[in-house]
Protein backbone atom coordinates (compact mmCIF):
# COMPACT_ATOMS: atom_id res chain seq x y z
CA UNK A 1 0.00 0.00 0.00
CA UNK A 2 1.11 3.83 -0.75
CA UNK A 3 3.07 4.97 2.63
CA UNK A 4 0.75 8.11 1.82
CA UNK A 5 -2.20 6.30 2.59
CA UNK A 6 -1.12 4.08 5.14
CA UNK A 7 -0.14 7.67 7.40
CA UNK A 8 -3.42 9.18 6.21
CA UNK A 9 -5.32 6.16 7.30
CA UNK A 10 -3.61 6.08 11.41
CA UNK A 11 -3.65 9.37 11.59
CA UNK A 12 -7.46 9.09 10.82
CA UNK A 13 -7.41 6.46 13.30
CA UNK A 14 -5.32 8.86 16.10
CA UNK A 15 -8.12 11.27 15.25
CA UNK A 16 -11.20 9.36 16.05
CA UNK A 17 -9.79 8.17 19.24
CA UNK A 18 -9.03 11.19 20.42
CA UNK A 19 -12.63 12.48 19.87
CA UNK A 20 -13.74 9.43 21.32
CA UNK A 21 -11.97 9.97 24.30
CA UNK A 22 -12.80 13.79 24.88
CA UNK A 23 -16.28 12.69 23.78
CA UNK A 24 -16.63 9.88 26.62
CA UNK A 25 -14.08 12.30 29.06
CA UNK A 26 -17.01 15.57 29.20
CA UNK A 27 -19.54 13.07 29.25
CA UNK A 28 -18.56 11.27 32.35
CA UNK A 29 -16.87 14.52 33.52
CA UNK A 30 -21.24 15.93 33.24
CA UNK A 31 -22.29 13.04 35.29
CA UNK A 32 -19.81 13.11 38.43
CA UNK A 33 -20.22 17.08 38.68
CA UNK A 34 -24.10 16.23 38.79
CA UNK A 35 -23.42 13.40 41.29
CA UNK A 36 -21.43 15.83 43.45
CA UNK A 37 -24.26 18.32 43.24
CA UNK A 38 -26.57 15.66 44.46
CA UNK A 39 -24.61 14.05 47.26
CA UNK A 40 -23.79 17.90 48.83
CA UNK A 41 -27.57 18.49 48.84
CA UNK A 42 -28.29 15.30 50.75
CA UNK A 43 -25.39 16.11 53.51
CA UNK A 44 -27.37 19.56 53.98
CA UNK A 45 -30.39 17.69 55.16
CA UNK A 46 -28.02 15.14 56.99
CA UNK A 47 -26.40 18.23 59.36
CA UNK A 48 -29.96 19.59 59.82
CA UNK A 49 -31.35 16.64 60.92
CA UNK A 50 -28.85 16.10 63.33
CA UNK A 51 -29.50 19.60 64.68
CA UNK A 52 -32.65 19.03 65.51
CA UNK A 53 -31.87 16.03 67.20
CA UNK A 54 -29.32 17.46 69.40
CA UNK A 55 -31.99 20.52 70.92
CA UNK A 56 -34.25 18.52 73.47
CA UNK A 57 -31.28 17.59 75.02
CA UNK A 58 -30.07 21.13 74.96
CA UNK A 59 -33.90 22.02 76.12
CA UNK A 60 -33.60 19.67 78.94
CA UNK A 61 -30.24 21.27 80.21
CA UNK A 62 -30.69 24.15 79.89
CA UNK A 63 -34.42 24.35 81.92
CA UNK A 64 -33.13 23.88 84.99
CA UNK A 65 -30.28 26.52 85.45
CA UNK A 66 -32.24 29.28 82.69
CA UNK A 67 -35.77 29.16 84.30
CA UNK A 68 -36.13 33.15 84.18
CA UNK A 69 -35.35 33.00 80.34
CA UNK A 70 -38.69 32.27 79.16
CA UNK A 71 -38.10 33.98 76.05
CA UNK A 72 -34.79 32.81 75.13
CA UNK A 73 -36.17 29.48 75.63
CA UNK A 74 -39.33 29.69 73.98
CA UNK A 75 -37.56 31.36 70.44
CA UNK A 76 -35.82 28.04 70.04
CA UNK A 77 -38.57 25.78 70.65
CA UNK A 78 -41.25 27.82 68.57
CA UNK A 79 -38.07 28.13 65.88
CA UNK A 80 -37.80 24.34 65.81
CA UNK A 81 -41.37 23.53 65.22
CA UNK A 82 -41.97 26.29 62.57
CA UNK A 83 -39.22 24.39 60.75
CA UNK A 84 -40.54 21.08 61.45
CA UNK A 85 -44.11 22.44 59.68
CA UNK A 86 -42.26 24.17 57.12
CA UNK A 87 -43.22 23.39 53.74
CA UNK A 88 -42.09 25.82 50.86
CA UNK A 89 -38.10 25.93 50.51
CA UNK A 90 -38.19 29.32 51.13
CA UNK A 91 -40.45 28.90 54.80
CA UNK A 92 -38.18 26.48 55.22
CA UNK A 93 -34.72 28.71 55.19
CA UNK A 94 -36.87 31.41 56.98
CA UNK A 95 -37.47 28.40 59.85
CA UNK A 96 -33.89 27.70 59.53
CA UNK A 97 -32.71 31.42 59.88
CA UNK A 98 -34.71 31.75 62.85
CA UNK A 99 -33.45 28.42 64.53
CA UNK A 100 -29.76 29.51 64.29
CA UNK A 101 -30.80 32.97 65.52
CA UNK A 102 -32.36 31.75 68.14
CA UNK A 103 -29.58 29.20 69.45
CA UNK A 104 -26.82 32.15 68.85
CA UNK A 105 -28.93 33.93 71.50
CA UNK A 106 -29.18 31.35 74.17
CA UNK A 107 -25.64 30.79 73.58
CA UNK A 108 -25.37 34.31 74.25
CA UNK A 109 -27.32 34.49 77.27
CA UNK A 110 -25.90 31.70 78.94
CA UNK A 111 -22.45 33.20 79.18
CA UNK A 112 -24.08 34.66 82.54
CA UNK A 113 -24.85 31.79 84.06
CA UNK A 114 -21.22 30.22 85.07
CA UNK A 115 -23.30 27.07 86.33
CA UNK A 116 -24.58 26.14 83.38
CA UNK A 117 -21.41 26.92 82.10
CA UNK A 118 -19.49 24.45 84.22
CA UNK A 119 -22.11 21.57 83.76
CA UNK A 120 -20.02 19.31 81.78
CA UNK A 121 -23.48 17.96 79.46
CA UNK A 122 -23.77 21.47 78.46
CA UNK A 123 -20.72 21.96 77.34
CA UNK A 124 -20.82 19.15 75.69
CA UNK A 125 -23.36 19.92 73.91
CA UNK A 126 -22.30 23.41 73.23
CA UNK A 127 -19.34 22.13 71.11
CA UNK A 128 -21.79 19.40 68.89
CA UNK A 129 -24.25 22.14 68.14
CA UNK A 130 -21.29 24.53 66.80
CA UNK A 131 -20.12 21.54 65.39
CA UNK A 132 -23.42 21.22 63.24
CA UNK A 133 -24.25 24.41 62.54
CA UNK A 134 -20.43 24.90 61.06
CA UNK A 135 -21.46 21.42 59.09
CA UNK A 136 -24.74 23.00 57.72
CA UNK A 137 -22.69 26.05 56.78
CA UNK A 138 -20.30 24.51 55.04
CA UNK A 139 -22.52 22.18 53.16
CA UNK A 140 -24.38 24.74 52.00
CA UNK A 141 -20.80 26.11 50.77
CA UNK A 142 -19.98 23.02 48.96
CA UNK A 143 -23.48 22.62 47.90
CA UNK A 144 -22.83 26.14 45.52
CA UNK A 145 -19.67 25.27 44.59
CA UNK A 146 -20.48 22.34 43.19
CA UNK A 147 -23.23 23.92 41.42
CA UNK A 148 -20.88 27.06 40.28
CA UNK A 149 -18.44 24.54 38.72
CA UNK A 150 -21.64 22.28 36.96
CA UNK A 151 -22.48 25.48 35.80
CA UNK A 152 -19.24 26.61 34.81
CA UNK A 153 -18.90 23.39 32.90
CA UNK A 154 -21.62 23.24 30.91
CA UNK A 155 -21.88 27.16 30.16
CA UNK A 156 -18.75 27.13 28.80
CA UNK A 157 -16.90 26.07 25.47
CA UNK A 158 -17.01 22.42 24.41
CA UNK A 159 -19.27 21.51 27.76
CA UNK A 160 -22.27 23.24 26.46
CA UNK A 161 -22.65 20.79 23.65
CA UNK A 162 -22.56 18.22 25.51
CA UNK A 163 -24.95 19.44 28.40
CA UNK A 164 -27.09 19.97 25.12
CA UNK A 165 -27.52 16.67 23.93
CA UNK A 166 -27.93 15.34 27.70
CA UNK A 167 -30.56 17.34 28.23
CA UNK A 168 -29.12 19.37 31.28
CA UNK A 169 -29.99 22.49 32.40
CA UNK A 170 -27.59 25.32 34.63
CA UNK A 171 -28.63 24.57 38.26
CA UNK A 172 -29.33 27.11 40.94
CA UNK A 173 -27.29 27.99 43.93
CA UNK A 174 -28.68 28.29 47.46
CA UNK A 175 -29.65 31.95 48.70
CA UNK A 176 -28.41 32.06 52.07
CA UNK A 177 -29.71 34.59 54.38
CA UNK A 178 -26.93 36.98 55.71
CA UNK A 179 -28.15 36.47 59.08
CA UNK A 180 -27.39 32.56 59.11
CA UNK A 181 -23.97 33.29 57.64
CA UNK A 182 -22.53 34.25 60.91
CA UNK A 183 -22.90 31.97 62.81
CA UNK A 184 -20.25 29.40 61.51
CA UNK A 185 -17.15 31.81 62.79
CA UNK A 186 -18.08 30.77 66.40
CA UNK A 187 -15.03 32.00 68.33
CA UNK A 188 -13.65 30.71 71.50
CA UNK B 1 4.90 52.48 44.00
CA UNK B 2 3.26 49.60 42.11
CA UNK B 3 0.03 48.55 43.64
CA UNK B 4 -0.37 44.68 43.95
CA UNK B 5 -3.65 43.69 41.67
CA UNK B 6 -6.12 42.35 44.20
CA UNK B 7 -5.98 38.39 42.82
CA UNK B 8 -9.16 36.33 43.47
CA UNK B 9 -8.30 32.86 45.49
CA UNK B 10 -9.37 31.55 42.28
CA UNK B 11 -7.18 32.99 39.78
CA UNK B 12 -4.29 31.91 42.57
CA UNK B 13 -5.70 28.75 42.00
CA UNK B 14 -5.62 28.34 38.53
CA UNK B 15 -1.92 30.71 38.21
CA UNK B 16 -0.54 27.68 40.64
CA UNK B 17 -2.05 24.79 38.79
CA UNK B 18 -0.87 26.07 35.82
CA UNK B 19 3.13 26.54 36.91
CA UNK B 20 2.41 23.21 38.38
CA UNK B 21 1.98 21.64 34.57
CA UNK B 22 4.76 23.69 33.08
CA UNK B 23 7.31 22.36 35.75
CA UNK B 24 6.31 18.35 35.39
CA UNK B 25 6.51 19.02 31.87
CA UNK B 26 10.11 20.05 32.31
CA UNK B 27 10.14 16.81 34.89
CA UNK B 28 9.57 14.55 32.23
CA UNK B 29 11.50 16.45 29.71
CA UNK B 30 14.65 15.75 31.79
CA UNK B 31 14.14 12.31 32.37
CA UNK B 32 13.16 11.59 28.33
CA UNK B 33 16.64 13.82 28.13
CA UNK B 34 18.75 11.53 30.58
CA UNK B 35 17.00 8.29 29.23
CA UNK B 36 18.56 9.40 26.00
CA UNK B 37 21.80 10.48 27.17
CA UNK B 38 21.86 7.09 28.70
CA UNK B 39 21.13 4.91 25.27
CA UNK B 40 23.77 7.04 23.20
CA UNK B 41 26.16 6.31 25.44
CA UNK B 42 25.53 3.03 26.61
CA UNK B 43 24.27 1.34 23.48
CA UNK B 44 24.30 3.43 20.40
CA UNK B 45 20.84 3.09 19.75
CA UNK B 46 18.01 4.94 21.36
CA UNK B 47 15.52 1.79 21.10
CA UNK B 48 17.54 -0.20 22.93
CA UNK B 49 18.48 2.30 25.57
CA UNK B 50 14.54 2.60 26.44
CA UNK B 51 14.05 -0.81 26.33
CA UNK B 52 16.57 -0.53 29.54
CA UNK B 53 16.21 2.87 31.00
CA UNK B 54 12.12 2.59 31.35
CA UNK B 55 11.85 0.17 33.16
CA UNK B 56 14.21 0.77 35.67
CA UNK B 57 12.58 4.52 35.84
CA UNK B 58 9.09 3.29 35.96
CA UNK B 59 9.83 0.14 38.17
CA UNK B 60 11.54 2.71 40.26
CA UNK B 61 8.42 4.93 40.51
CA UNK B 62 5.90 2.74 41.25
CA UNK B 63 8.51 1.31 44.52
CA UNK B 64 8.17 4.72 45.83
CA UNK B 65 4.34 5.01 44.67
CA UNK B 66 3.82 2.79 47.56
CA UNK B 67 3.57 4.73 50.13
CA UNK B 68 3.50 3.77 53.94
CA UNK B 69 1.02 6.27 55.09
CA UNK B 70 1.87 4.11 58.50
CA UNK B 71 5.68 4.66 58.08
CA UNK B 72 5.09 8.39 57.67
CA UNK B 73 2.95 8.51 60.89
CA UNK B 74 5.51 6.14 62.95
CA UNK B 75 8.49 8.38 61.80
CA UNK B 76 6.47 11.28 63.42
CA UNK B 77 5.69 9.39 66.44
CA UNK B 78 2.41 10.55 65.84
CA UNK B 79 -0.67 8.78 67.73
CA UNK B 80 -4.36 8.94 67.05
CA UNK B 81 -6.39 12.16 68.09
CA UNK B 82 -8.01 11.60 71.55
CA UNK B 83 -11.53 12.84 71.52
CA UNK B 84 -11.78 12.61 75.33
CA UNK B 85 -9.41 15.38 75.78
CA UNK B 86 -11.10 18.52 74.38
CA UNK B 87 -8.59 20.29 72.08
CA UNK B 88 -8.17 16.93 70.14
CA UNK B 89 -12.09 16.66 69.90
CA UNK B 90 -12.85 20.66 68.83
CA UNK B 91 -9.90 18.98 66.24
CA UNK B 92 -11.91 16.24 65.55
CA UNK B 93 -14.72 18.56 64.89
CA UNK B 94 -12.86 20.99 62.83
CA UNK B 95 -11.39 18.40 60.49
CA UNK B 96 -14.46 17.01 59.83
CA UNK B 97 -16.37 20.33 59.13
CA UNK B 98 -13.11 21.08 56.43
CA UNK B 99 -13.82 18.03 54.80
CA UNK B 100 -17.61 18.59 54.03
CA UNK B 101 -16.24 21.91 52.46
CA UNK B 102 -13.93 20.01 50.80
CA UNK B 103 -16.20 17.23 49.34
CA UNK B 104 -13.68 14.61 50.53
CA UNK B 105 -14.47 12.03 52.96
CA UNK B 106 -13.22 12.44 56.57
CA UNK B 107 -9.06 12.33 56.95
CA UNK B 108 -8.53 10.10 59.85
CA UNK B 109 -7.05 13.06 62.42
CA UNK B 110 -3.85 12.00 64.12
CA UNK B 111 -1.80 14.51 66.52
CA UNK B 112 2.07 14.85 67.22
CA UNK B 113 3.51 15.90 70.81
CA UNK B 114 5.67 18.57 69.99
CA UNK B 115 5.47 22.10 71.52
CA UNK B 116 6.06 23.69 67.75
CA UNK B 117 3.20 24.72 66.04
CA UNK B 118 2.90 22.39 62.76
CA UNK B 119 0.89 20.29 60.80
CA UNK B 120 0.92 17.32 58.33
CA UNK B 121 -0.95 15.50 55.42
CA UNK B 122 -0.20 12.20 54.40
CA UNK B 123 -2.49 9.56 52.20
CA UNK B 124 -2.26 8.65 48.66
CA UNK B 125 -5.87 9.57 47.53
CA UNK B 126 -8.45 11.78 49.14
CA UNK B 127 -10.57 8.60 49.74
CA UNK B 128 -7.95 7.84 52.16
CA UNK B 129 -6.39 11.11 53.97
CA UNK B 130 -4.71 11.49 57.35
CA UNK B 131 -4.15 15.01 58.78
CA UNK B 132 -1.73 15.09 61.70
CA UNK B 133 -1.06 18.27 63.75
CA UNK B 134 1.07 19.14 66.86
CA UNK B 135 0.21 19.80 70.42
CA UNK B 136 1.80 22.56 70.05
CA UNK B 137 -0.54 24.18 67.36
CA UNK B 138 -3.43 22.96 69.33
CA UNK B 139 -2.17 24.82 72.26
CA UNK B 140 -1.08 28.34 70.75
CA UNK B 141 -3.40 28.66 67.55
CA UNK B 142 -7.18 29.70 67.95
CA UNK B 143 -9.81 28.35 66.10
CA UNK B 144 -10.10 30.55 62.91
CA UNK B 145 -5.82 30.14 62.69
CA UNK B 146 -6.34 26.36 63.20
CA UNK B 147 -8.86 26.00 60.76
CA UNK B 148 -6.82 27.66 58.39
CA UNK B 149 -4.05 25.51 58.82
CA UNK B 150 -6.74 22.42 58.20
CA UNK B 151 -7.86 24.17 55.40
CA UNK B 152 -4.74 24.15 54.17
CA UNK B 153 -3.53 20.42 54.69
CA UNK B 154 -7.17 19.56 53.60
CA UNK B 155 -6.54 21.19 50.64
CA UNK B 156 -2.57 18.84 49.50
CA UNK B 157 -5.26 15.62 50.35
CA UNK B 158 -7.75 17.07 47.68
CA UNK B 159 -5.07 18.29 45.10
CA UNK B 160 -3.43 14.87 45.44
CA UNK B 161 -0.21 16.64 46.07
CA UNK B 162 0.57 13.66 48.43
CA UNK B 163 0.39 11.52 45.22
CA UNK B 164 2.48 14.27 43.01
CA UNK B 165 5.36 14.71 45.61
CA UNK B 166 5.87 10.73 46.03
CA UNK B 167 5.96 10.26 42.09
CA UNK B 168 8.05 12.87 41.63
CA UNK B 169 10.70 12.27 43.93
CA UNK B 170 10.30 8.72 42.45
CA UNK B 171 11.32 10.66 39.10
CA UNK B 172 14.14 12.57 40.54
CA UNK B 173 15.63 8.79 41.84
CA UNK B 174 15.43 7.42 38.44
CA UNK B 175 16.91 10.20 36.75
CA UNK B 176 20.49 10.04 39.83
CA UNK B 177 20.06 6.51 39.79
CA UNK B 178 20.37 6.39 35.71
CA UNK B 179 22.89 8.79 36.11
CA UNK B 180 25.68 6.90 38.40
CA UNK B 181 24.30 3.77 36.36
CA UNK B 182 26.04 5.63 33.67
CA UNK B 183 28.95 7.11 35.42
CA UNK B 184 30.07 4.16 36.86
CA UNK B 185 29.80 2.36 33.43
CA UNK B 186 31.42 5.15 31.57
CA UNK B 187 34.43 4.52 34.24
CA UNK B 188 34.81 0.86 33.48
CA UNK B 189 34.20 0.06 29.90
CA UNK B 190 33.13 3.15 27.95
CA UNK B 191 30.33 2.98 25.57
CA UNK B 192 30.27 1.01 22.15
CA UNK B 193 30.19 4.16 20.63
CA UNK B 194 33.13 4.82 20.74
CA UNK B 195 35.79 5.15 17.83
CA UNK B 196 33.06 6.85 15.03
CA UNK B 197 34.63 10.10 14.97
CA UNK B 198 34.98 13.18 16.66
CA UNK B 199 31.93 14.66 15.97
CA UNK B 200 30.75 11.58 17.97
CA UNK B 201 33.07 12.62 21.11
CA UNK B 202 31.64 16.11 21.40
CA UNK B 203 27.94 14.62 21.72
CA UNK B 204 29.54 11.78 24.21
CA UNK B 205 30.92 15.06 25.92
CA UNK B 206 27.75 16.23 25.89
CA UNK B 207 25.94 13.16 27.39
CA UNK B 208 28.46 13.02 30.00
CA UNK B 209 27.48 17.09 31.19
CA UNK B 210 23.99 15.84 31.03
CA UNK B 211 24.39 13.03 33.24
CA UNK B 212 25.89 14.61 35.78
CA UNK B 213 23.99 17.75 35.76
CA UNK B 214 20.64 16.12 35.37
CA UNK B 215 20.07 14.91 39.17
CA UNK B 216 20.84 18.26 40.33
CA UNK B 217 18.18 20.20 38.04
CA UNK B 218 15.74 16.75 39.03
CA UNK B 219 15.85 17.79 42.22
CA UNK B 220 15.68 21.41 41.83
CA UNK B 221 12.52 20.74 39.52
CA UNK B 222 11.27 19.23 42.34
CA UNK B 223 12.26 21.58 44.87
CA UNK B 224 10.14 24.32 42.73
CA UNK B 225 6.92 21.70 42.33
CA UNK B 226 7.00 21.50 46.11
CA UNK B 227 6.88 25.08 46.56
CA UNK B 228 4.57 25.66 43.90
CA UNK B 229 1.87 22.96 45.37
CA UNK B 230 2.47 25.20 48.77
CA UNK B 231 1.11 28.36 47.48
CA UNK B 232 -1.70 25.57 45.46
CA UNK B 233 -2.40 24.13 48.94
CA UNK B 234 -2.50 28.36 50.28
CA UNK B 235 -5.12 29.37 48.00
CA UNK B 236 -7.12 26.23 47.60
CA UNK B 237 -7.05 26.25 51.34
CA UNK B 238 -8.36 29.87 51.84
CA UNK B 239 -11.09 29.07 49.16
CA UNK B 240 -12.63 26.40 51.16
CA UNK B 241 -12.39 28.59 54.83
CA UNK B 242 -13.52 31.63 52.98
CA UNK B 243 -11.00 33.02 55.29
CA UNK B 244 -7.24 33.95 53.98
CA UNK B 245 -6.52 35.43 57.06
CA UNK B 246 -6.51 32.53 59.27
CA UNK B 247 -4.24 31.35 57.95
CA UNK B 248 -1.94 34.58 57.59
CA UNK B 249 -2.17 34.75 61.13
CA UNK B 250 -1.85 31.10 61.78
CA UNK B 251 1.89 31.94 59.66
CA UNK B 252 2.63 34.54 61.52
CA UNK B 253 2.78 32.41 64.96
CA UNK B 254 4.93 29.83 63.10
CA UNK B 255 7.27 32.15 61.75
CA UNK B 256 7.78 33.43 65.75
CA UNK B 257 8.17 29.86 66.67
CA UNK B 258 11.42 28.39 65.39
CA UNK B 259 12.15 25.40 66.63
CA UNK B 260 15.40 25.53 68.21
CA UNK B 261 16.41 22.43 67.87
CA UNK B 262 16.48 20.11 64.74
CA UNK B 263 13.55 17.39 65.04
CA UNK B 264 14.12 13.58 64.48
CA UNK B 265 13.11 12.05 61.53
CA UNK B 266 13.61 11.34 57.62
CA UNK B 267 14.17 14.62 55.70
CA UNK B 268 11.68 13.34 53.01
CA UNK B 269 8.78 13.95 54.83
CA UNK B 270 9.45 17.59 55.08
CA UNK B 271 7.64 18.59 52.07
CA UNK B 272 4.46 17.25 53.37
CA UNK B 273 4.35 19.67 56.55
CA UNK B 274 3.18 23.38 57.03
CA UNK B 275 6.46 24.80 57.64
CA UNK B 276 9.45 22.48 57.11
CA UNK B 277 10.60 21.80 60.21
CA UNK B 278 14.14 21.27 59.12
CA UNK B 279 14.76 24.50 58.29
CA UNK B 280 15.00 28.41 59.02
CA UNK B 281 11.70 29.36 57.84
CA UNK B 282 13.01 32.83 57.08
CA UNK B 283 15.42 31.80 54.98
CA UNK B 284 14.38 30.41 51.31
CA UNK B 285 15.91 29.75 48.42
CA UNK B 286 15.86 27.41 45.76
CA UNK B 287 16.80 24.29 47.49
CA UNK B 288 13.78 24.69 50.00
CA UNK B 289 10.56 22.78 49.60
CA UNK B 290 8.56 26.14 50.97
CA UNK B 291 8.33 29.47 49.87
CA UNK B 292 9.19 31.98 51.67
CA UNK B 293 6.97 32.66 54.58
CA UNK B 294 6.75 36.27 54.24
CA UNK B 295 5.48 35.68 50.42
CA UNK B 296 3.08 32.98 51.82
CA UNK B 297 1.44 35.87 53.63
CA UNK B 298 1.84 38.68 51.75
CA UNK B 299 -0.18 36.78 49.23
CA UNK B 300 -2.63 35.80 51.42
CA UNK B 301 -3.59 39.05 52.42
CA UNK B 302 -3.91 39.93 48.90
CA UNK B 303 -6.90 37.37 48.22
Amino acid sequence: MDPLILALIIILIIVVLVFILVFVGYHNKIIRMENRIDNSWAQIDVQLRRRSELIPNLMETVKGYMKHEKEVLENVTKARSALMSAKTPQENINADNMLTGALKSLFAVAENYPDLKANQNFLNLQDELTNTENKIAYSRQHFNDSVLAFNNTIETFPGMWFAKRMGRKTRDMLQIPDAAREVPKVKF
Amino acid sequence: MIMEKKLLVEDHIKRNKRSTVIVCTMMAALFAAVVLAFGYIFFGNIIIASIFAIPIGIGYVLVTYSISVGSVLAAAKARPANPRIREEKLLIYRVEEMAIAAGIPKPKVYVQDSEYINAFATGKNPDEGVICVTTGALKKLNQEELEGVIAHEMSHIKNYDIRIATVTIGVVGAISLLAEILFWSMLWGGGRSRGRGEGNAILIVLAILLVILAPIFARLTYLAISRRREYLADSTGAYLSRNPEGLAKALEKIKQDHPKSKPKGSKTVAPLYISNPFRRVDVSSVWSTHPPIDERIKKLRSM
